[in-house]
Parts: C-alpha cells; sequence; structure tokens
C-alpha cells in the first residue's frame, strides 16, 4: 500500500499512535515520566534514532539479507543511540548525569524496532524518515502529557519549577512517582483516548 | 551474489560494522575535548561545593583557580588503593572520594571531614545512577544538608558510625534521614559510607604516621 506524507504523518501521531493504538515503547513511558525534563530528553533521543534508522534502514532495504535483518536493525539502532548518548553528554552534561541511563534504553524501545520492521524495510528512505519523525512526535507527545500530571502530583513541581504555595495546600502523591503512578496515568489515558480521540476503524 | 549465500551475510556484516563503528568513533573522538573538560569542570565544580569555596565566576579557570588557591592534593596508596586526598589550607579539613554500590549501579562522590577526621564537613556527589525522583535524590540540597556537622561516631561498630535512616535514637548526632520511596540506595549509601570511613582512616593514620604529621585518634 502505497503512503503519502500526510497519511504516514496522521497515523503516527494521532490515528495510529505508538503508545495508545500500537502499545508500543511502555517501558520507557513508565520509567521517565516522573519528571517532564527527562521526558523531554528522552522524547528527543527517541525522534533522533526512530528518523534516522528509519531512513537508514530503509536505504539498505534492498542489501540487507533477510535472514539477519533483525541483528542489522538492531545494531543500526545501536549505533544512533550511542552517537545520542555521547552528543548528549558532551552538550549538555548535567542534563546527562540524569537521564543517561535511560539513554541506553532507547536501543530496546520496541517503537524503534517496530516501525524499522513495519515501514521502513518495505518504504523509501524518505518516506520512511518521515514515519519515523511522526513516530517519535506521537510517542512525545503522550509522554509529555502523562509526565505533565506526574511530576505536578508527584512532586508539586513542574519542569522543576515549585507550583505557588505548594507547602500550604498539597501533599505530594508517592505512588505517581513511582511506576504504579505511570500504569494508572497511561490506563487513564490510553482509555480516554480510544474512547474519545481515535475515531475507530468499523470494518 | 545472492544474498542468502553465507559470503554475501558475511561481508555486509563486516561493512556494515565498520562503517557503524568508524562513525561512532568518529563522533567520540570530535566530542572527546569537550568530555574531559566537561569531566574536570564537574569533578571541579563538586570541590568547591564540598569545601564551600568561594568562586569569583562560573568558567573552569574560576573554578581551578579557586582551587589552586585553597587546597593541596596528594595521592596516598593503602593497600594497593590510591586516594586522592584534598586538604583546605586555611581549616585544615581534608576530603577524600569515596564509591560504592548502590541500588543500581556505582555512586561517587566527595566527602570533607575535619582535620581530626571527628565531623562530616559536607558531602557531594560525583556520580550515581539511582532511581530518578526517588534514589537520585540522594543529591538534592536537602538530603545532603543533613550531612554537615553530622558526627562519625568512631567508638560505635564500623557500619553504625554514620547512620541513614531510622535509629534507637532519632536525635543521634551520627544519624541523618533516608530518602522516603528509596530505602535500597539509603541503605547501600550506609554501607558503603561506613565502609569507605573505614578504610580511608586506616589510610589517612598510615600516611600521617610516613609523613610524621599529627596522628589521627586511635584505631579501637
Amino acid at each position: 500500500m502505497a503512503y503519502t506524507p500526510k497519511q504516514v504523518f496522521l497515523n503516527g501521531i494521532w490515528l495510529d499512535n505508538p503508545i495508545y493504538r500500537q502499545v508500543l515503547g511502555i517501558c520507557s513511558t513508565l520509567a521517565v515520566t516522573n519528571l517532564l525534563a527527562n521526558t523531554l530528553f528522552m522524547c528527543f533521543g527517541l525522534i533522533f534514532t526512530t528518523a534516522l534508522s528509519n531512513f537508514t534502514i530503509s536505504l539498505l532495504r534492498d542489501y540487507i539479507p533477510k535472514r539477519i535483518r533483525m541483528i542489522v536493525q538492531v545494531l543500526i539502532i545501536s549505533c544512533y543511540v550511542m552517537m545520542v548518548d555521547i552528543i548528549i553528554k558532551a552538550l549538555v552534561p548535567d542534563i546527562h548525569r540524569f537521564i543517561g541511563p535511560y539513554v541506553g534504553l532507547i536501543i530496546t524501545n520496541c517503537i524503534i524496532m517496530g516501525r524499522a520492521e513495519a515501514f521502513a524495510s518495505q518504504n523509501k528512505p524518505l518516506l520512511s524518515l518521515f514515519d519515523g519523525v511522526a513516530s517519535g512526535v506521537g510517542y512525545s507527545l503522550v509522554l509529555i502529557l502523562i509526565a505533565s500530571v506526574r511530576e505536578p502530583l508527584g512532586f508539586g513541581t513542574l519542569l522543576g519549577m515549585t507550583l505557588p504555595a505548594r507547602d500550604q495546600w498539597w501533599h505530594s502523591w508517592i505512588i505517581m512517582v513511582m511506576p504504579p503512578g505511570a500504569f494508572f496515568m497511561l490506563g487513564l489515558f490510553t482509555w480516554l483516548a480510544r474512547r474519545w480521540l481515535v475515531r475507530e476503524v468499523k470494518s | 551474489m545472492k544474498t542468502t549465500s553465507p559470503a554475501y551475510i558475511l561481508g555486509f556484516m563486516l561493512a556494515i560494522c565498520t562503517a557503524f563503528g568508524t562513525g561512532i568513533a568518529s563522533v567520540h573522538y570530535a566530542t572527546l575535548n569537550m568530555l574531559i573538560k566537561n569531566e574536570k569542570l564537574h569533578k571541579n565544580r563538586i570541590i568547591c561545593r564540598v569545601f564551600n569555596l568561594p568562586v569569583a565566576g562560573v568558567s573552569a579557570d574560576a573554578f581551578q583557580k579557586a582551587i589552586n588557591d585553597t587546597i593541596t592534593r596528594e595521592q596516598i596508596t593503602y593497600q594497593g588503593r590510591a586516594w586522592d586526598v584534598y586538604k583546605q589550607k586555611d581549616t585544615g579539613n581534608i576530603g577524600f572520594i569515596f564509591s560504592g554500590t548502590g541500588f543500581w549501579d556505582r555512586i561517587s562522590g566527595i566527602m570533607a571531614l575535619s582535620s581530626d577526621l571527628s565531623k562530616v564537613i559536607n558531602i557531594q556527589f560525583l556520580d550515581q545512577k539511582e532511581t530518578p525522583g526517588l534514589g537520585a535524590r540522594i543529591e538534592e540540597g536537602w538530603f545532603i544538608d543533613q550531612f554537615k556537622g553530622v558526627l562519625v561516631a568512631w567508638d560505635q561498630p564500623v557500619d553504625k558510625r554514620i547512620i541513614v535512616g531510622p535509629a534507637p535514637n532519632p536525635n543521634a548526632k551520627n544519624r541523618v534521614d533516608a530518602i522516603t520511596g528509596a530505602t535500597q540506595t539509603s541503605l547501600a549509601l550506609m554501607r558503603f559510607l561506613n565502609s569507605e570511613l573505614e578504610s580511608f582512616r586506616k589510610a589517612i593514620k598510615e600516611w600521617r604516621e610516613k609523613t610524621m604529621l599529627e596522628i589521627p585518634p586511635p584505631l579501637e
């Protein structure tokens, strides 16, 4: 099936969102969304990696032996993740000290592997690059929404800035900092998205 | 050549590994100086913070000058381990780099003690990879500030000289509060801080004896 850039963009961000439609990349959604700053850098890393790995895999798709295609995909993804890790470490070392452990985990993010296998290995490079960006942005939007709820509820801060007069009216919910809080938020968001935002395809 | 033949697969893997390996090596090489500078600046910042040094500015040179003016550094070796020992010229406070296994990975930092090793002046962390929002809060000011002025209970067993978390006497002078939701990180910190303190005291005792300086309190 031939895709247009508009379709690819809408699918990645909205109709076929990796989180609430494809249920991919859940591990990192649970892990990093307790702080918005960590979430933003994770999203940057994922968009960069998904886009470039999609582009490269699509470029090489006719030359990659079918039997070892997944090994090659992981190798390409790992290399881009290592580059992201080095670049963040060199340019923003203070941020890297906080999110360093999670950057390495991008390698195991199912979205990258999923898009490489489902899209990039069957479509042209530019369209694959576009698909990578769209999937990354779709993932990022959901993570940013969840982090925007978890951080204020869990810490009483947003992007590290304390909410006005927090001590007088707010008691932090420790559960929102921990993985169960992410499960609740993700479940709630998925339900809302599927109930009201996504038009179900009836066949 | 068929893409299914073993020779093609081997050649392809070799080519792709070479290409991407070169890519990573190039990025690493291009940023190597920045990485070294960042590491040095981070360490200098931590040293200035742990000794509460006045720094004129935020540049790398300003931190280096503050350290050169007020801190002397010695490397001592005890039982095969090299210790970096920092001494504040005017107060005699002494600092050392500690490290140990946290909940997830190694935690390292610098602890400053009074010259007789009886009191913690300050503690700062160089590196940690604990859970963000939980164990990683060991770097937050409220947690670190608790260590300032804590007395090291040298008369207690090795693992109780500094207590992180609950203790029979909550007002004990050698105790700090643990982090809610990060019990394992707090316990690990207590365990390796006490162990490092014990090793450091032995190392510094031997070094002082060798260099004919003042002798620290005797070992029990």
